[in-house]
């Protein structure tokens, strides 16, 4: 099961304890959406919940910072990258860092954060 | 030093953590008084405390900081910043008050502490953000309901390489594309140790590729060869060991050369010196004064050795094999700490008398799994606990 982190995703009818487990492991409800896991997610646990739930393996994957799409893809570093061990948003390959594009992550960050 | 020369001036020039540091943000502009505190989580050299500084000198208020394992008790943190959450600028302006490492809050005993966090986040007339690196920590957990938790992990490697290639330009290197991609597997990650990588090898390949027992040995031998300290600094500086790691090797190559009894004894000195320093170190939490132990060891160690022909040696038994023992010791004491607390007894009980149970019960895959779920275990547990019941 491959799942975005950051975007909505759709579980198979879980226990009330699986449930009240991944709330407390910060994954976010909605009925009409499904769950979300985001930056406050403790993700390993919310990951072994899953997978303890669901009965598959979990692949996570990351969005871009500067466009929002997904960036695992062809990534070079896919096999060395512990999704569940590193901050939730990465880059994608059209703003991949050989593009020199730190310049455009900083702008993009500064306009969002208090300057 | 390229890591102290590059270092972030501002909130946006940081890499990783991006919804972290934007949730932050948002949080401080909007912040006023009786909203909750901030508590960021995460292990060191993540940037909790350098976005801390940042954000403090961007938004232009006056930071209050203190390290909360310094200071443990409720009266001794009233003493310090009970009057600076409780009272403005001389002209209204707000101060950013910082509680630095928060889990050494209060060791075994409640002294009254996170009592007095959750007062003065209810009272507090200036923001209050608080730094922790265990997540799982009982303090932490007691502080839950008066603060917003923020993770903080380390960045992902394309965002480490994005970084390296920035320092690049700056020092106008032209570096191959693999090498960068070498430098960031080679440091797992770690931006910090990929940063020295690249500054090591000025950009070249060769300590982007090379593999890390050739340069150990390279780097102690430029260590104990050298002409000077400052020479002697640099090759030390080269070893891209942890500190404890480093100190290991040095120990044994000190043991292993044929230094006359009082050179070998005051060489011993230094190195118990520089352990005791770690030991302290680990205990109080201030990771940063680790940057100065190659100083330490340079400026004190080497005179002594100097031209007594001490040579890197290798220890008997092979790294793989030592790794595997310190990697399963770490695990025994994960889980002996995490079992006391559940099973109310001590550490040291739980070590000696119950997980040689819990180690037999592991032979039941059924077991397992409830016990990785009862004390949160990762999924490294289940290999690690079916072999020790194997035992």
């Amino acid at each position: 099961m491959r799942i975005l982190i950051g975007g909505w995703f759709t579980l198979p009818r879980l226990g009330r304890e699986d449930f009240m487990l991944l709330m407390k492991q910060g994954v976010t409800y909605d009925k009409a959406m499904g769950f979300k896991m985001d930056a406050g997610t403790d993700l390993e646990s919310a990951v072994r919940t899953i997978r303890s739930a669901v009965g598959e393996d979990i692949e996570l994957t990351v969005r871009c910072f500067v466009c929002g799409k997904e960036s695992c893809e062809g990534c070079y570093y896919s096999k060395v990258c512990d999704r569940r061990k590193v901050s939730s948003m990465c880059l994608c390959a059209d703003h991949s860092p050989e593009k020199g594009i730190f310049d455009l992550y900083v702008k993009t960050l500064s306009e969002t954060v208090v300057s | 030093m390229w890591v102290e020369k590059y270092r972030p001036k501002r909130v946006s020039e940081m890499v990783g953590n991006e919804e972290a540091r934007m949730a932050i943000g948002l949080w401080l502009k909007e912040w006023k008084p009786g909203k909750k505190a901030m508590l960021l989580v995460g292990p060191p050299g993540t940037g909790k405390t350098t976005l801390v500084t940042l954000l403090a000198k961007e938004s232009g208020m006056n930071m209050i900081d203190l390290n909360a394992s310094d200071v443990r008790t409720k009266d001794k943190l009233e003493k310090r910043i009970g009057e600076a959450t409780k009272t403005l600028g001389l002209f209204g302006e707000r101060s950013l008050i910082f509680l630095d490492e928060v889990d050494g809050l209060l060791g075994r005993s409640d002294y009254g502490g996170v009592e007095f966090i959750k007062d003065a986040v209810k009272e507090t007339q200036n923001p209050l953000i608080m730094a922790a690196n265990d997540q799982d920590a009982d303090e932490i957990r007691k502080l839950g309901s008066s603060c917003i938790t923020v993770r903080f992990k380390p960045p992902p490697p394309r965002e480490v390489e994005m970084y390296l290639r920035k320092i690049a330009e700056g020092e106008g290197l032209a570096v191959p594309n693999d090498t960068f991609q070498g430098y960031v597997v080679r440091a797992g990650g770690d931006l910090r140790h990929a940063i020295n990588l690249m500054q090591s090898g000025g950009g070249s390949g060769e300590a982007a590729f090379k593999d890390v027992s050739s340069s150990v040995s390279q780097g102690l031998n430029a260590f104990f060869e050298a002409a000077d300290p400052a020479s002697a600094l640099a090759g030390l500086r080269s070893v891209s060991l942890p500190p404890l790691e480093k100190v290991r090797e040095i120990h044994t190559c000190v043991v292993k050369s044929k230094l006359a009894p009082e050179k070998l004894a005051a060489a011993l000195e230094v190195i118990s010196r520089a352990d005791v320093i770690m030991g302290e170190i680990g205990a109080t939490r201030e990771w940063r004064l680790l940057r100065y132990l190659d100083s330490m060891l340079s400026q004190e160690l080497f005179p002594i050795i100097k031209g007594e022909n001490v040579r890197y040696v290798s220890e008997d038994l092979p790294f793989p094999v030592l790794l595997r023992i310190w990697n399963d010791s770490k695990k025994i004491r994960e889980l002996s700490v995490r079992y006391a607390s559940r099973a109310s007894t001590s550490g040291a009980s739980a070590r000696t008398q119950d997980l040689p149970y819990i180690f037999a019960l592991c032979a039941s895959k059924d077991f397992r799994r409830r016990l990785e779920q009862t004390l949160d275990l990762d999924e490294t547990y289940d290999k690690f606990l079916a072999k020790e019941a194997g035992r």
